[in-house]
């Protein structure tokens, strides 16, 4: 629910762009400086604001960022972390996906990847209320989509 | 459409003729090219076959443009044309999908997922009638745009695929539009930083002309000012200067105007040295009072010989070229990340000279602490100025240290 005075000094918007960013290299270059530059927003500052933002995650880790441009040039931005699908890729040390999810195992994990991958997750500004369980719950099911088995410990 | 063909030829040979090892290339490459046109034209698909042969002809494009690439930076290692430029001067796609408003969000971040460097949506206006909005999206050359929409669309449940076109884009064209936003700004009374192509307002001020380039500093970033005014502070005339992470040489070049003997800028990004060299000749400095060098992201401050090719440079240089100027400067201010700042306080607090100011920023006030802890070692009386939520450190290097 937003504020009465939040609604009166919103500003207009111009357009919302997304973008993967790897942290700390955002640089003026593609793919931010197409996709900034149509709309005149300054590139620098982007940069800059973004690389100290995600300083704290690893290198490289491809970040979404989800931009709101308004019409007199500014903008704001919100960055989530990398997909689960990502983190559950790199964790098990894999390329692609199993092909046949279900029927063939691409590789498995124990409950400690999915617990550490669920805390980094429950930094991002949509899951901060939501119970760790959950998000485990939900990062098992996304596992099993992928052809990968989560056990109790690696055999 | 054939206008657009055309272009793409011509960009294409141009590229091929610059390299003279792929001279022999370039005749195959027409031979695939004019091979590969009739057999786009007989085959069938469900769009438009100028679009069909469109994508058939980056895919070939690509694959010959990166082979070309490999011939010349193997041949030309030594040479300065082959710092990384490559991502600016190969054009880029631009693909403006319809589609229903209720799904374009969902099908952006779908087209992320599969290989779009980025995707915008437009905001509409109430006015508008209808339910279609156009997401435009990023791909790189290399891209099958073809395989990534249908991908996309799949994978959200859409049943067909929607109408969309596919325009190239010259990197000139964006660079252009964001140096459109760079204004003439006042950062201290009477100190304006003046872009190349605007007048200064204020002949008779201190006027600091920049390009940035694609470097950083233009001087409206609250760090770029704080790390100006903190060397407006300091600087009384004739001290010896050191900008790490100097960018488009901002700070080193202002350092000289406010009356500094001698300044040096190092950074990691050809770019940025390239950027800095320039303004300095727009500032009508002469190279004896600016030294600018490259030095590698990790270990020690070496150089590499493209960069400084001046005789006079080397003198700050020993032997094998590293950067040995220990505790020769009076100030030093690195304007750069939280993570290098740590990781390089030995090397930053090692070419201050005892007693010297040095000066950090590039850090938002949560990082402060961290900042503070690792380089209270080496530095007493560190004061914070805050400007929005950026932070500047500066302290005095303490003048016994083991």
């Amino acid at each position: 629910m937003s504020t009465l005075k939040e609604i009166l000094t919103r500003r207009p918007v111009a357009a919302t762009i997304r973008l993967t960013v790897p942290a700390g290299g955002a640089r003026p270059a593609p793919p931010v400086g197409p996709a900034l530059g149509q709309y005149r927003l300054n590139l620098m500052a982007f940069c800059k604001d973004f690389n100290v933002r995600t300083q704290k995650y690893k290198p490289d880790t491809p970040m979404a960022v989800i931009i709101t441009a308004f019409k007199d040039n500014t903008f704001e931005f919100t960055v989530r972390s990398p997909s689960v699908t990502w983190y559950l890729k790199k964790a098990a040390g894999l390329e692609k996906g199993s092909g046949r999810p279900g029927h063939v195992m691409a590789s498995s994990l124990t409950l400690k990847h999915v617990y550490e991958i669920a805390k980094v997750k429950q930094q991002d500004p949509y899951c901060q209320y939501m119970p760790l369980e959950s998000i485990c719950k939900s990062i098992i099911g996304t596992a099993n989509s992928m052809g990968i088995k989560v056990q109790k410990e690696l055999d | 459409m054939s206008l657009v063909i055309n272009s793409l030829r011509s960009h294409f040979f141009k590229h091929l003729l610059c390299t003279s090892t792929a001279a022999a290339a370039a005749s195959t490459a027409t031979a695939l090219i004019f091979g590969h046109r009739t057999r786009g034209l007989v085959g069938q698909s469900r769009f438009s076959d100028s679009v069909f042969f469109f994508s058939e002809r980056y895919k070939l494009l690509s694959q010959l443009a990166s082979k070309t690439a490999t011939f010349s930076t193997s041949r030309s290692s030594s040479s300065l044309e082959t710092l990384p430029t490559d991502s600016y001067t190969s054009p880029y796609l631009s693909v403006t999908i319809r589609c229903q408003k209720n799904v374009a969000d969902m099908l952006s971040e779908a087209l992320l997922c599969f290989g779009a460097n980025s995707t915008s949506i437009d905001e509409h206006d109430d006015s508008e009638v209808g339910d279609e909005i156009c997401i435009s999206s990023i791909f790189s050359v290399s891209q099958d745009v073809k395989e990534s929409i249908s991908l996309a669309v799949d994978s959200i449940g859409l049943k067909e695929i929607p109408s969309y076109d596919v325009v190239m884009h010259d990197h000139t064209d964006w660079i252009k539009e964001s140096q459109e936003s760079f204004h003439p700004v006042e950062v201290i009374e009477g100190i304006w930083i003046v872009p190349e192509w605007r007048k200064p307002p204020d002949l008779q001020a201190t006027n600091i002309i920049l390009n940035p380039g694609l470097a950083f500093g233009t001087g409206d970033h609250p760090t770029t000012k704080l790390c100006l005014m903190l060397l407006y502070d300091v600087i009384k005339g004739g001290e010896v200067f050191l900008d790490y992470g100097t960018g488009s040489g901002i700070l080193a070049i202002a350092a000289i105007k406010f009356g500094a003997a001698f300044s040096a800028g190092l950074d990691i990004d050809p770019q940025a040295i390239t950027a800095a060299q320039h303004n300095a000749a727009l500032n009508n400095i002469q190279p004896e009072k600016l030294f600018l060098s490259l030095v590698p992201s990790t270990g020690s401050a070496t150089f590499t010989h493209e960069i400084v090719s001046k005789p006079t440079d080397r003198q700050h240089l020993n032997d094998k070229g590293v950067f040995t100027e220990t505790e020769k400067f009076h100030v030093v201010i690195a304007n750069i990340l939280l993570n290098p700042l740590l990781d390089l306080a030995d090397q930053i607090v090692s070419h201050a000279k005892p007693g010297a100011t040095v000066g950090l920023s590039g850090i938002i006030s949560e990082q402060v602490p961290r900042i503070i802890q690792r380089y209270s070692p080496f530095l007493e009386d560190i004061k914070v100025s805050k400007m929005d939520d950026w932070a500047c450190l500066a302290g005095f290097k303490k003048i016994n240290l083991g």
